[in-house]
């Protein structure tokens, strides 16, 4: 039996047909919605800044491109992120919520709800709610204190991190538990809707914190790709290759931490994009993080713009929370890839 | 090229390595061989630099392995480890590839190296296969053209590069076959004449005899023994180390010891 190529597709092709679907899925998010708005509409309004009506010009302007935009920037860091750890734990099966980064911003999050009635619960920091900036606080406190208990003078180990973080994820889960026990009924409700994520709070503030925030990481990750796959061979083949594992650890722990961290405060906890995206492109392409890292980037936006659109229509006029819809989506489609995947070897 | 001067290594209170002092010039081969527990391996690891000598040092071409960069040491030494554990499905192709991560050669000149490499380990069959689902001999293999490639222009072309290649490998036979077990030991020869040295643990005592320029016999984190192949391969040393009883015969064409038991 000889076995030629175990990948689908080239990463080429892979990139190609991935840049071609990102226009369209965004087009896409700029139509749907409770009000249609038509393909000319769209393109006259954003290219020459006038056409359609005002209604729909405000709709568009003021509501849908910057949720647009901002499902582009926290789909793509959510899955760069989810496509670091899992290179970095070596597990094609970590994601953010493994190293409790998700639950100790749900901690953050609920602490506002249930007790920021007590402060001053409408005031705004760059275009983030309390809320937000609890979750951003909840999410950075965790990883540190994660990063500190797995360091220790021989290093960083990545498997007591990873116990750890299931620990630290189990505490802030009784915690965020004892969280809604307290509550009222309005509360309940905004923790749990803001656990299943969304970005109906999309605004241009949080559009241009989250582009900065892409960007600054955009920079700095894809140099790290050549020696994310040298761990993947092993921390100390890695190291005989020339990397230095401590400094790298760091690096990539601070990176993940930071996008999930964003991610987490301007749209809640989204499920399984961080998970499945890079796990879904490395069975297309392969492991190379020099193609998975921008791929993965490009089909996390895809999907979560995708999935943002549909939340918008399944139950007019009321809408899904985002990451039931992901999760509603890309499980099954990751199902059948496994299929797919099992069929060929 | 390669000194462990008085080396020891205490972890954890555990004294593993106890004043072990070998001496490996230019493109000499060292088999390091003994029990189970024996500190092989853990000398191969202060070697490599995974630990740090507690007393003594390892001294690389005149320098001491402190002072080496990762980055500039990964350019001319390379380490097989005993096994490997990669769960991600690169292709053999790609494996090999990762031994030029210290390099910046470029795609054409790494893909020539890539190529040769695993033609010399016999697995160019092997390029465009999943590592994962490769056998354990197989994978070996293919792991030793990713050091192979990493070191290759020490290991192909002699005298341009600026410092000579070292390569250590851990029971690097373990999961071969006959035939591989002996390509193995012309790869070592091979290389050792364009002057890499070579340092490797073996538990085959007549693998070892065809290629050592030196045997070490190590006991308890203890060197009991250096010396050439004739003069380690004795009854009494091989009772005194492995507590076997063998007998030392010559090989009928070739003339090399072997041990019996």
């Amino acid at each position: 039996m000889k076995v030629l190529n175990t990948r689908l597709i080239t990463p080429r092709l892979c990139g190609l047909l991935l840049l071609i679907a990102l226009p369209m899925v965004s087009l896409l998010g700029l139509m749907t919605g409770p009000v249609f708005i038509s393909l000319a509409d769209i393109l006259s309004i954003t290219l020459s800044g006038n056409g359609g009506n005002s209604q729909e010009k405000l709709i568009i302007e003021i509501i849908r491109l910057p949720r647009v935009i901002l499902s582009l920037l926290v789909g793509s860091l959510l899955a760069t992120c989810g496509a670091l750890l899992q290179g970095l734990f070596r597990n094609p099966l970590a994601d953010p919520a493994l190293i409790g980064v998700s639950a100790g911003a749900s901690v953050g999050a609920s602490l506002v709800i249930v007790f920021g009635s007590m402060l001053t619960a409408n005031g705004l920091l760059l275009g983030l709610s309390a809320i937000s900036v609890g979750a951003f606080a909840g999410a950075i406190i965790t990883s540190v204190i994660i990063f500190r208990l797995a360091t220790s003078p021989q290093g960083t180990s990545v498997a007591t991190m990873l116990l750890a973080g299931i620990a630290i994820s189990a505490l802030a889960g009784a915690a965020t538990n004892t969280l809604s026990y307290l509550a009222d009924n309005d509360m309940l409700r905004r923790i749990s809707l803001w656990q299943m994520g969304n970005l109906q709070g999309a605004s241009w503030d949080r559009v241009g914190l989250c582009a900065v925030t892409a960007g600054f990481l955009g920079l700095l990750i894809p140099r790290e790709a050549r020696a994310l796959n040298a761990i993947l061979l092993g921390e100390s083949e890695a190291r005989h290759l020339g990397v230095n594992v401590e400094w790298l650890k760091r690096r990539l722990i601070i990176y993940s931490a930071l996008g999930v961290a964003i991610s987490v405060a301007v749209a809640g906890v989204i499920a399984f994009v961080g998970l499945m995206v890079p796990h879904v492109i490395r069975l297309l392409v392969g492991p190379d993080h020099r193609a998975l890292l921008p791929l993965s980037a490009l089909a996390g936006a895809i999907l979560l713009v995708a999935a943002d659109a549909l939340a918008r229509v399944v139950i007019p006029p009321a809408e899904l929370p985002v990451g039931v819809v992901t999760a509603l989506l890309g499980a099954p489609f990751f199902l059948w890839l496994l299929v797919v995947q099992r069929r060929r070897t | 090229m390669l000194k462990i001067n008085s080396v020891g290594l205490t972890i954890s209170a555990v004294p593993l390595l106890n004043n072990i002092i070998i001496d490996c010039p230019r493109g000499s081969v060292t088999a390091l061989m003994g029990p189970n527990g024996a500190g092989k391996t853990s000398l191969l690891k202060v070697i490599s630099g995974e630990h740090k000598a507690s007393q003594g040092e390892v001294e690389i071409n005149r320098q001491s392995r402190e002072d080496w960069k990762p980055a500039e040491i990964a350019q001319f030494m390379a380490v097989l480890p005993q096994s490997s554990t990669l769960e991600f499905s690169f292709t053999s192709e790609e494996v090999v590839a990762l031994g030029r991560t210290p390099h910046a050669t470029g795609t054409v000149r790494d893909a020539e190296i890539i190529t040769a490499a695993l033609a010399k380990v016999d697995a160019s069959y092997l390029a465009q296969r999943s590592f994962v689902q490769l056998s354990g001999g197989e994978k070996q293999r293919v792991q030793l053209a990713r050091v192979l490639a990493q070191i290759w222009d020490h290991c192909e072309c002699e005298g341009d590069a600026s410092t000579d290649g070292i390569l250590l490998l851990d029971e690097p036979s373990a999961a071969f076959d006959l035939a591989h077990q002996l390509m193995l030991i012309e790869i070592v020869q091979q290389i050792s004449a364009r002057g890499v040295t070579v340092v490797m643990v073996m538990h085959d005592l007549n693998l070892a005899a065809k290629c050592a320029d030196q045997m070490v016999f190590m006991n308890c984190g203890h060197c009991t023994a250096v010396g050439t192949v004739s003069e380690l391969l004795t009854p009494e040393l091989i009772k005194k180390v492995f507590s076997v009883d063998a007998e030392v015969i010559t090989h009928p064409v070739q003339g090399t010891p072997m041990v019996v038991v």
